[in-house]
């Protein structure tokens, strides 16, 4: 993987809602908005992360709730979640979790990488060679086709 | 007072479109259905029909973190039931300590199906929950309500 001084930081720009699949799209960009990523996610995870984002506290925890619920419990804290690589149009990433000095590295899907950054407050970042082949055109054809109405609706 | 549950499947409702995992206390064949959604549905289903997923899961995720953390899940509890709404506890040993993280009964019943814990239910919820309205619930469904969760 690549050196960190080498990773784009990311924020989470918003959560998309596609009306017309069972997806959600998480917009990420970098602080000079240049670079977009956007990343295809599930209903559940899309929802999970722009409850987090709009700091909705749900009546009870949600799946990415109880996951920062136990890693705070334990003394673990995440130091930063990184988006490594994309592969036949799947993207993989890194949760680095740390304690007393020591420091583990999680496999996860972005998704889930996200909706736990987002409560934990760490750094997002992506390396280089994801940038290059993001689907980056995908969300321009996507964005174009979207009415507006579909893109602030959640649809659960 | 607490009793060991065995998930003994997942119905879909189709009035309510969500889940119902049934668990079941093989002593005392007390049943004991909770609703869940989807995503939560698929996950446990996951679980009992031993389908690994080409990525973690979100649960598959909780359990990986709590490898790399050297936690232990001891036990799930579902420990309460408050206006229609279950509410459960899960135990991990940490070092030598206990301890307990408040979860819903879904989440619980994924990660204990996951780590080969037991899941348990309190008497106080077996008593305040209604068997009555399952039962009520289950005549009217049909023979093809029953199946695979839809993932």
């Amino acid at each position: 993987m690549a050196e960190t001084n080498t990773l784009i930081p990311l924020k989470v720009h918003g959560v998309l809602v596609d009306p017309n699949t069972d997806t959600q799209i998480v917009v990420l960009r970098d602080e000079e908005n240049s670079e977009v990523l956007p990343i295809w996610v599930g209903t559940a995870e899309g929802t999970s992360i722009r409850l987090a984002l709009e700091n909705v506290i749900p009546p009870r925890p949600m799946s990415h709730d109880l996951i920062y619920s136990f890693t705070s419990y334990l003394g673990f804290s995440v130091n930063k979640i990184v988006i490594t690589e994309v592969k036949n149009n799947t993207y993989f990433s890194t949760i680095f979790l740390e304690k007393d000095g020591l420091e583990k590295s999680v496999d996860s899907r972005p998704s889930d990488a996200i909706a736990i950054a987002v409560r934990c407050e760490c750094p997002i970042f992506v390396t280089p060679e994801v940038l290059e082949r993001r689907g980056g055109e995908d969300l321009e054809t996507w964005l174009s086709k979207l009415d507006q109405k579909g893109s602030q609706q959640p649809e659960t | 007072m607490l009793n060991q549950m065995n998930v003994r499947g997942l119905l879909f409702d189709p009035y309510n479109n969500a889940y119902i995992v049934i668990l079941r206390d093989e002593e005392h064949s007390d049943m004991l259905p909770i609703w869940v959604g989807k995503s939560e549905a698929s996950a446990i289903s996951f679980a009992l029909e031993k389908i690994a997923p080409p990525r973690p899961m979100t649960h598959d995720l909780m359990k990986i973190m709590l490898d790399n953390m050297d936690a232990k899940v001891i036990s799930t509890v579902i420990s309460d039931l408050k206006d229609n709404t279950y509410f459960a506890k899960i135990h991990l040993l940490y070092g030598d300590s206990e301890f307990t993280i408040d979860s819903r009964p879904s989440d619980a019943i994924a990660v204990a199906l996951r780590t080969e814990a037991p899941i348990f239910a309190s008497g106080e919820v077996l008593h305040k929950q209604n068997s009555e309205e399952l039962e009520r619930w289950l005549e009217n469904l049909k023979p093809e309500d029953f199946g695979k969760s839809d993932t």
